[in-house]
């Protein structure tokens, strides 16, 4: 070959090579992990996040435990479809405590059907590392979740056992 | 249509004015903020959980829960973005005209007019209560009665303590002195509602705000300010903090002169998106609270 010619093909390797370089640097992110539901939740049509039938999150209060003991409660969310309260010790948050409605999100409730103990009566399931639920009335969700690492396992299942679970369970 | 909230959280500043100042201000709200950045980095941090997967799915659900308008977080966003911009919007123009000139930090200085004392007022106050409608908007009323709530709001804890913590130091004590509150609130008293809605702040924010007409909004402003106001003066009081310390503080962070100290605030103003930075950071916790509880 030539000598010209393969300079020319060096030339031309060279400049592919830079291209790639450059449209491979240029190249978009990678799409997000949240994309997908992105795209679904705000496409025309899409389904609301909270269910037009779920229950208000106000008539979930007077369920909550009551506190002592040391322990203080302040309510933090208040929305429909969830009441959301935080359980501090000696000014520290220890741990939350939730009620929602599953209508919203029907997954949260078939993963009791896996449950295999109860709580006061109700099944239970435990969530990650922090997390303890029970399904109340086929239809609510109570969760205590830790925010301390002082507050353990056991102590999730005392508090879930301290809500009005009985009373919840006969809300419509 | 708002960015994603992921992207949102995503792409917060980890420096920049905004973070700066606000971290000038540990000192008055010590360890109470760490400036926390990234969606899934939030999850870790909110839940304490740390399989992927989980995360995963608790981020599915916050971002849906964002999405869905019916919700308000879109609302709060939005407050929290507007307030920033209005305030800072005389700024920016003069900052606008400056684009592309090499010009030190002094010379545009120069350039800034402080406030009126009245504007200023008027800003402040404003800001308080999109704090409140935001807050809201995100949280509900928590609880049954008004004790609740109020408890609810003593809660402050983490990057909304710091806000507030801005707000009472970036838009009170320094352009206001110490009495800042109720030079706040005798403005409030002595103004009509068209004075209201000639300030820019509330031009941008008024949808939102509750009260009807201006009339009914200025008497909303004013009963907020008048409740809050010694929950802000005792904030001041308990940590001792005066204008000077705030800006001794700040100059230690932020390149200014304190000989510009007239200047200060208008600067901050139009500089710093506060408001937007620690409400998306507030806002992302909140709706990751929610959501690990509800999947």
């Amino acid at each position: 070959m030539p000598i010209f010619q393969r300079w020319r093909s060096v030339l031309l390797s060279v400049c592919l090579c830079g291209l790639l370089l450059i449209s491979s640097g240029c190249a978009t992110k990678p799409p997000s992990p949240y994309a997908q539901v992105q795209q679904e939740s705000t496409q025309r049509g899409a389904p609301k996040a909270v269910a037009k039938t779920a229950t208000q999150g106000s008539e979930f209060n007077r369920f909550f435990p009551k506190p002592g003991n040391g322990f203080e409660r302040v309510y933090t969310q208040e929305k429909k479809g969830f009441a959301e309260a935080k359980l501090k010790k000696d000014g520290k948050d220890m741990a939350m405590l939730s009620i929602s409605d599953t209508s919203s999100v029907p997954t949260a409730a078939q993963k009791y059907a896996q449950s295999t103990e109860k709580i006061a009566g109700f099944p239970t399931v435990e969530v990650g590392t922090t997390q303890t639920g029970v399904l109340v009335g086929s239809h609510y969700q109570v969760k205590v979740l830790s925010r301390n690492p002082a507050f353990v396992k056991s102590d999730r299942k005392a508090w879930i056992a301290k809500f009005d679970l009985q009373g919840l369970s006969k809300l419509r | 249509m708002s960015k994603p909230i992921f992207e949102l959280v995503d792409e917060l500043p980890t420096g920049g004015i905004t973070v700066m100042s606000l971290r000038s201000l540990d000192f008055a709200v010590p360890g109470q903020w760490q400036n926390l950045v990234g969606f899934n980095n939030t999850i870790k941090a909110v839940t304490g959980e740390t399989d992927e997967a989980l995360i995963q799915q608790i981020g599915e659900r916050a971002v849906q829960l964002f999405n869905d308008k019916s919700q308000g977080y879109q609302n709060a966003l939005w407050l929290y973005q507007t307030v920033d911009s209005a305030s800072g919007a005389l700024g920016a123009a003069a900052m606008a005209n400056k684009v592309g000139q090499d010009i030190s930090f002094l010379g545009f200085l120069q350039n800034l007019t402080p406030k009126p004392e009245k504007a200023q007022s008027i800003d402040l106050c404003v800001k308080l209560v999109v704090e409140l409608v935001a807050f809201c908007q995100i949280n509900g009323i928590p609880g049954d009665s008004i004790g609740d709530f109020l408890a609810a709001l003593g809660d402050y804890s983490g990057e909304s303590l710091m806000r507030m913590a801005a707000l009472v130091c970036f838009d009170g004590l320094v352009p206001l002195g110490p009495d800042f509150a109720l030079k706040g609130l005798s403005t409030l008293n002595t103004m009509s509602p068209n004075d209201l809605e000639h300030n820019t702040t509330f031009k941008g924010v008024k949808s939102l705000i509750p009260g009807g007409d201006s009339a009914g909004q200025l008497s909303f402003i004013t009963s907020s300010m008048d409740s809050v106001k010694g929950w802000m003066t005792d904030f001041v009081s308990s940590r001792g903090l005066t204008p000077e310390q705030v800006v001794d503080n700040l100059t230690k962070f932020v390149e200014i002169s304190k000989d510009k100290l007239d200047y200060l605030g208008a600067f901050l103003d139009m500089t710093s998106n506060y408001y937007t930075h620690t409400g998306t950071q507030t806002l992302a916790r909140r709706l990751i609270e929610r959501a690990v509880a509800e999947i």
